[in-house]
């Protein structure tokens, strides 16, 4: 069997089309995640037992189940219960919850590695819990979960993939099509792969050169930081 | 439209046979991709030829940026092709080994990097090397280091044997499309299958610690 791949002329612009739907669903699923992942992550350090089980919960239980039949138990519960929504925003909700759940574990570890001698200062200087969190562990967290940050991104579209089994138009299923039209699979499934495959290294390649130059500006920033503290002590006495 | 559980309790015996597909498939899959990913990691610290390597290095990095169900097409949809005629049973397995090798040979060489040094030069004053220093000594210790991530993986294939049911492997989350596709109650089968599916992951990610007891006291 020859391959063609001239036929990426043809049907390139239908998979790159799709391609931008996936990228849309996912930077969407993303920005209604994030924060749910950090009323997850808060809500299960907190001291009320009901917060902290109903967020346990939730992230067990999409941590634990395949994301392909929550996608369908999305596709098939809402019109059970009379809400109808286009594929599309069933797939970026669905998506958009399973990736809390993760976010929620990363923020969870990250507020957990930053040292807890830091909320127990802030509190002692009279912040509540809250200002705390949100002036002093949250910003400390952000270098410490970047990059497990990043992994969940490029793993939400890898999953996003699985959307094409409840019809949304995104790569994967832009693939499914055309590949149903011409018949010729390993074209265009590998031009689909190498089109993920891309993105995914690309994206990989420049968050960990952002992470060098932030871990670089950190240690300057913490030299820095023990200067003043340094002179700060010195002049206290 | 009211929730029916007694649709679900119809459907239970023939969702648990499905389960047994699910856990079998995860289980050979699971069983060939330690067997490859030992093999990658081996090649990659014993031989070490650079050609190897790169086509090693590259083979894992398209498995980790590529999503699993476009990996189970290409096997599934490609082989055929060249003739193999694997059917989907045979070429999911094969999918999931392949997809899991890489992350499982990942996983073993952080393993390995917890072996000590003095581990090998240990072995080799007492004149152990070879396929003893490698069976006895290393690799236990390397799969000892890296149970967690390992049932954590396990768990990974668990979850990812679902997307089989696309190629018409007939297992858990295939027989419930079956049964609802049969007496259109979607909500109450998918439920049950859902909760089958925690179950069975909760308790093998809980599994881990157990493992890692039983290997420790063995260990002392």
């Amino acid at each position: 069997m020859a391959l063609d791949f001239s036929i990426f002329v043809e049907y390139g612009p239908r998979l790159l089309m799709g391609f931008w739907l996936t990228i849309k669903i996912v930077i969407a699923a993303i920005i209604l995640g994030m924060p749910w992942g950090l009323v997850l992550a808060l809500g299960r350090r907190s001291r009320f037992l009901i917060p902290r089980l109903a967020a346990t919960s939730f992230v067990e239980i999409f941590r634990n189940t395949p994301f392909i039949i929550q996608v369908f138990l999305f596709f098939y519960v809402l019109p059970f219960y009379g809400i109808r929504f286009p594929a599309e925003y069933v797939g970026t909700l669905a998506l958009a919850a399973f990736g809390s759940a993760y976010f929620a574990e990363i923020i969870r570890g990250g507020i957990d590695a930053v040292s807890k001698g830091q909320l127990e200062s802030a509190r002692a200087i009279g912040m509540s819990d809250w200002q705390a969190m949100k002036n002093i562990v949250l910003p400390q967290t952000l270098s410490i979960i970047l990059p497990p940050l990043t992994n969940q991104t490029l793993s939400l579209i890898k999953e996003s993939a699985i959307l094409s089994t409840i019809t949304v138009n995104e790569l994967t299923m832009s693939g499914i099509r055309v590949q149903g039209e011409i018949f010729r699979p390993f074209e265009v499934f590998i031009m689909v792969a190498l089109l993920y495959w891309g993105f995914n290294e690309s994206i990989a390649f420049l968050m960990r050169k952002i992470e060098r130059k932030a871990n670089k500006a950190r240690t300057s920033n913490q030299n820095t930081a023990e200067k003043t503290t340094f002179i700060s002590r010195g002049s206290s006495r | 439209m009211k929730f029916d559980l007694s649709y679900t309790i119809d459907a239970l015996p023939r969702l648990l046979e499905g389960a047994t597909v699910t856990v079998q498939v995860a289980l050979l899959g699971f069983l060939f991709s330690i067997t490859l990913g030992t093999i990658i990691v081996l090649t990659r610290t014993t031989l070490n030829w650079r050609i190897l390597n790169g086509i090693i290095a590259v083979y894992v990095s398209f498995i980790r940026g590529t999503p699993l169900m476009i990996q189970i097409f290409l096997v599934y949809y490609v082989l055929p092709i060249t003739g193999l005629n694997l059917g989907a049973f045979t070429s999911g397995i094969l999918a999931i080994t392949l997809n899991s090798a890489a992350f499982v040979s990942e996983i073993l060489r952080g393993g390995l990097t917890s072996v000590p040094k003095g581990q090998f030069e240990a072995a080799k004053s007492l004149g152990v090397s070879g396929v003893a220093l490698w069976g006895r000594v290393i690799l236990p210790q390397t799969f000892i280091a890296s149970i967690p991530p390992l049932v954590n993986e396990f768990t990974q294939v668990l979850k990812a044997t679902a997307l089989l049911s696309i190629i018409t492997v007939v297992e858990l989350l295939r027989v419930s499309q079956q049964i609802y596709s049969a007496n259109y109650h979607p909500v109450e089968i998918l439920s049950g299958a859902f909760v089958i599916y925690f179950l069975l992951c909760f308790f093998v990610s809980r599994g881990s610690v157990l493992l890692e007891n039983h290997w420790r006291v063995r260990r002392a």
